[in-house]
């Protein structure tokens, strides 16, 4: 019996901890209650009274991950191939553009890093050239003589600087958008991991993340020739159509362009479709023949929102002409706001530039008046206004706004700075409230029921045995909570199911040991002989089971992400808590119990 | 109560019977991978796919049918769960939030009088797709290499490591075979993904334990029974060993069986493959494990 009071003391004082650990979680659940319990203008009262206390206790609860408690994980790519093209500016030209293109493809295939591919495209493409002919910086000592080795240096250290950028980006409009506890992560050399819990407008989220905010103000195509290219167009489609028909059995209608794309009446305009046909006319118009139609220095773009002023009642958007060149960008603005138009009420984003801009600003609208200007954010056309008269106080608005929700992003947006590259959603998962709530409680019924039977089992099996390791078991899944709690590990949905094995495993080193003191016992010895010789013959297999299986736990621990790793560290901790409480807390008991009244101990 | 008190069964001597069982389920099962390809949720295939939760019970087909051509293409729908939430997902690439108004949008249309909303999307990219395929594979090696190693010098035999080692495989390559034979046939979804990976590394794991314990004792029984032959010895230390081997079955069969049940639509293919491969662990580690390690040390002693 000697060493028990060491034992005792071991279990008391991991009891003690992880009952600490555990106990914000608690008084979390009693707060919550109260305050559900209260009336509600009590309750919003109690929770302003008690701000400061309740956001304490929140931070040290049990962390619930987004799989139960609702909300988003989204990951982010750097567009890096973009990044490279616009860092080439002025020198890129059709063979960069193509490198850049096949290096993504086979980057992908490969599952490689996209710059190391493009120097090896670049390179099997063009025998002995240099990439610095695109990337000439004197302020990074790249010259035309620079090998292409550093030139991919040079451009890792620039995408490292344009993901750091992003992440403070992101940063700043996440904390604008107001989500409680947000993590913003790097990850890799390109990408973020953005974890937004309980957040229930997902459209909105993605909007808000991958937004450049690339603000433009461009002039509208010339009206003359913009209008004979419209004619030009419609003309080309028919006659395609025509020739089409006539030279192969295949059906085609009789203008691809005019089935998705209405005519209007604007010289500015090709034309408006509805939503679902805009990527075909878009694909349409980007025939090289089309291209070649387009008046120098005009390219067109699709309106951001739908437009008001169309028959038959349907939401469509408008396809403008707009000037290649930029006039200014959204670097000019100081200060944006959303107001409200007086006289309909509608939202609009308002916006102040700084003097510099305020006085190109005046230049150009005094050039153009009774022509549009084209206010363009991220490739779309937001508001297309006809200048009325030369604006000299730096102000200009963006109206077509669906909602004020829109409006208020697009401020954060616009003041959180441009993305210095865009980014792209590569992966996302977003779990509803309602649906984190029923995992939540078929995890806790699977527990409650699992816990039930195994434990009913152990003790019709091992009668006093089975019960003492009950005890273990209880004690075990209280442990393992308090150790994901002291480590602020987060409890995902296959954490749960990671308890809920753990149950039916943790009996397991019992099972060894109590059909070990059976086996013993049938040899002769006594009770107490039998329960020693139980224990300490048992320990091997015990613990090469136990570091095997804990061996797999670290395996999935360093591979897998999310909810997975949430299911290794259950895992993990399950099987310290549960070779602790099963060789030491059963011990301790059945020693207890031997010595009172060895009559009552019992194996089956 | 004692089930299996003293037992004597003679597991080596029926090896062979296991050997031509074992073959026969990993043959199916390997045929049935070639010929159908291993079917991939979008972890590992990348998609998108919505859950959407509707008031009243709606038709899968008809939900199918109206959204192929909105979608541009037959998008796999099945019931998640309940009647009234249906999940689908689409190899449709377009941006996300564009995919979930056209499903939204057309749900609106053809179910103008039941509501529905998403209560569950996930997108996941090519490049990431790739990322975690490779991932769950080098987890799947790394953790068999480290299997083969910490056995190899716990046990300092080189055919005892095998003969769990292949154990292993057995079992995984055998619930993915049930997997992708069945993966038509329940109404739930057995697609590999990143969970599947964790539940065939917890099989592994749990097989092993099962294996490790009888290994255990072989070792203690051919130091306490030092002139016993070894094919007796084997079988003794897997009798000695049988009852505990079927109780920690039971109950961790108990728990997994109320996880399948109880534990919600998400961890449903999760809690089958531990149910499959539990069971296929347990015999494993009675009928392949030990009898490989008889078989390589007959061959290696010769």
């Amino acid at each position: 019996m000697q060493g028990n009071g060491f034992k005792i003391g071991l279990i008391v004082a991991f009891l003690a901890m992880t009952l600490w650990y555990l106990f914000p979680t608690i008084q979390w659940n009693l707060e919550q209650k109260q305050i559900s319990e209260l009336p509600s203008a009590d309750s919003l009262q109690y929770v302003e009274d008690n701000r400061e206390k309740l956001a304490s206790i929140k931070e040290r609860t049990l962390n619930l991950g987004l799989d139960l408690q609702g909300g988003m994980y989204v990951m982010l790519e750097v567009g890096t191939s973009q990044l490279i093209l616009e860092l080439a500016g002025q020198n890129r030209d059709e063979q960069l553009e193509q490198v850049v293109s096949t290096a993504r493809e086979t980057a992908l295939a490969n599952n490689s890093d996209f710059i190391d591919e493009m120097v090896t495209v670049f390179e099997a493409g063009n025998e002995g050239a240099r990439l610095s002919r695109y990337f000439r910086n004197d302020a990074a000592d790249i010259t035309r003589r620079s090998s292409n080795q550093e030139i991919a240096v040079f451009l890792k250290a620039q995408r490292t600087e344009a993901l750091d950028r992003a992440i403070e980006i992101i940063r700043t409009r996440v904390d604008r958008f107001g989500v409680t506890e947000p993590s913003i992560v790097k990850q890799g050399t390109d990408r973020i991991v953005v974890e937004l819990p309980g957040v229930d407008d997902p459209e909105r989220v993605r909007n808000l993340l991958k937004g450049t905010a690339r603000l433009e103000f461009r002039l509208a195509a010339n009206a003359n020739d913009f209008s004979s290219f419209i004619t030009q167009v419609y003309n080309y489609f028919d006659e395609k159509a025509a020739s089409d028909e006539s030279d192969s059995l295949d059906v085609i209608q009789p203008n691809a362009l005019l089935e998705v794309l209405s005519p209007g009446q604007s010289p500015y305009a090709l034309g408006y479709a509805e939503e679902q046909d805009t990527a075909k006319v878009s694909a349409l118009i980007s025939d090289s023949e089309v291209q070649k139609l387009l008046p120098r220095n005009t390219t067109m773009m699709w309106s951001a929102n739908t437009s008001p002023l169309v028959a038959g009642g349907a939401e469509v958007f408008t396809l403008f002409g707009v000037r290649t060149d930029v006039e200014m960008t959204g670097e000019v603005i100081e200060e944006a706001s959303v107001q409200f138009d007086p006289t309909t009420n509608v939202p609009e984003v308002s916006m102040t530039m700084n003097a510099e801009g305020a006085r190109d600003w005046a230049r150009i609208t005094g050039a153009n008046i009774g022509k549009p200007v084209a206010i363009v954010l991220d490739g779309y056309i937001y508001t297309y206004p006809n200048v009325i008269t030369k604006i000299n106080n730096g102000r200009s608005s963006i109206t077509g706004v669906e909602n004020v929700g829109e409006a208020e992003d697009l401020v954060n947006i616009l003041l959180s700075g441009a993305l210095p590259a865009p980014l792209e959603i590569v992966e996302e998962r977003t779990v509803g409230a309602s649906l984190g709530q029923a995992s939540i409680e078929a995890s806790l019924n699977s527990v409650l029921i699992g816990l039930s039977i195994v434990a009913i089992f152990m003790i019709v099996y091992y009668r006093t045995g089975g019960g003492v390791a009950d005890i273990a078991l209880l004690l075990n899944i209280v442990f393992i909570l308090g150790i994901l709690a002291g480590f602020q590990a987060t409890l995902t949905l296959p954490g749960m199911a990671g308890i809920v094995l753990t149950i039916g495993m943790a009996v397991d080193a019992n099972v060894l040991i109590f059909d070990r003191i059976r086996e013993e016992q049938r040899t002769g010895k006594t009770i107490k002989a039998a329960i020693s010789a139980g224990y300490s013959n048992a320990m091997s297999a015990i613990i090469d089971a136990n570091i095997t299986t804990g061996f797999v736990a670290l395996v999935l621990l360093s591979f897998g992400v999310g909810p997975i790793k949430g299911f290794a560290v259950t895992l993990l901790a399950g099987i310290c808590c549960s070779l602790f409480s099963a060789i030491i807390i059963t011990r301790v008991v059945i020693d207890y119990l031997t010595r009172a009244k060895s009559s009552v101990v019992n194996f089956g | 109560m004692r089930w299996f008190e003293t037992p004597n069964f003679d597991f080596v001597s029926k090896r062979k019977i296991a050997y031509v069982f074992s073959g026969l389920l990993v043959a199916i099962s390997i045929g049935t991978i070639v010929m159908k390809g291993l079917q991939y949720g979008i972890d590992f295939k990348g998609g998108t796919e919505f859950v959407l939760k509707f008031e009243q019970p709606v038709d899968v087909t008809e939900v199918r049918s109206a959204l192929t051509v909105p979608l541009g293409s037959t998008p796999e729908v099945k019931l998640f769960g309940s009647s009234t939430e249906v999940l689908v997902r689409t190899d449709n690439e377009g941006d996300i939030n564009d995919v979930e108004e056209i499903i939204l949008s057309t749900m609106v249309t053809s179910y103008p009088d039941n509501k529905s909303f998403v209560e569950k999307s996930d997108k996941v990219g090519p490049k990431v797709a790739e990322d975690l395929k490779s991932g769950g594979l080098q987890s799947i090696i790394y953790s068999m290499a480290i299997i083969f190693v910490y056995i190899l010098i716990r046990f300092r035999k080189w055919t005892f490591s095998a003969g769990a080692v292949v154990a292993l495989f057995h079992d995984v390559i055998i619930t993915l075979g049930a997997f992708t034979l069945l993966s038509d046939v329940v109404n739930f979804s057995l697609l590999i993904d990143q969970n599947i990976i964790a539940a065939f590394l917890t099989i592994v794991g749990y097989s092993l334990n099962d294996t490790v314990v009888v290994f255990d004792r072989i070792r203690e029984n051919s130091i306490v029974h030092k002139g016993m032959e070894y094919i007796p010895m084997v079988n003794k230390s897997l009798n000695d060993t049988l009852s505990r081997t079927i109780i920690t079955s039971i109950t961790t069969l108990f728990v997994v069986a109320v996880l399948f049940i109880f534990g919600g639509e998400v961890l449903k293919g999760f809690s089958f493959a531990l149910l499959i491969g539990i069971v296929l662990g347990t015999y494993s580690s009675l009928f392949v494990a030990s009898s490989l390690v008889v078989e390589l040390d007959a061959k290696t002693n010769k």
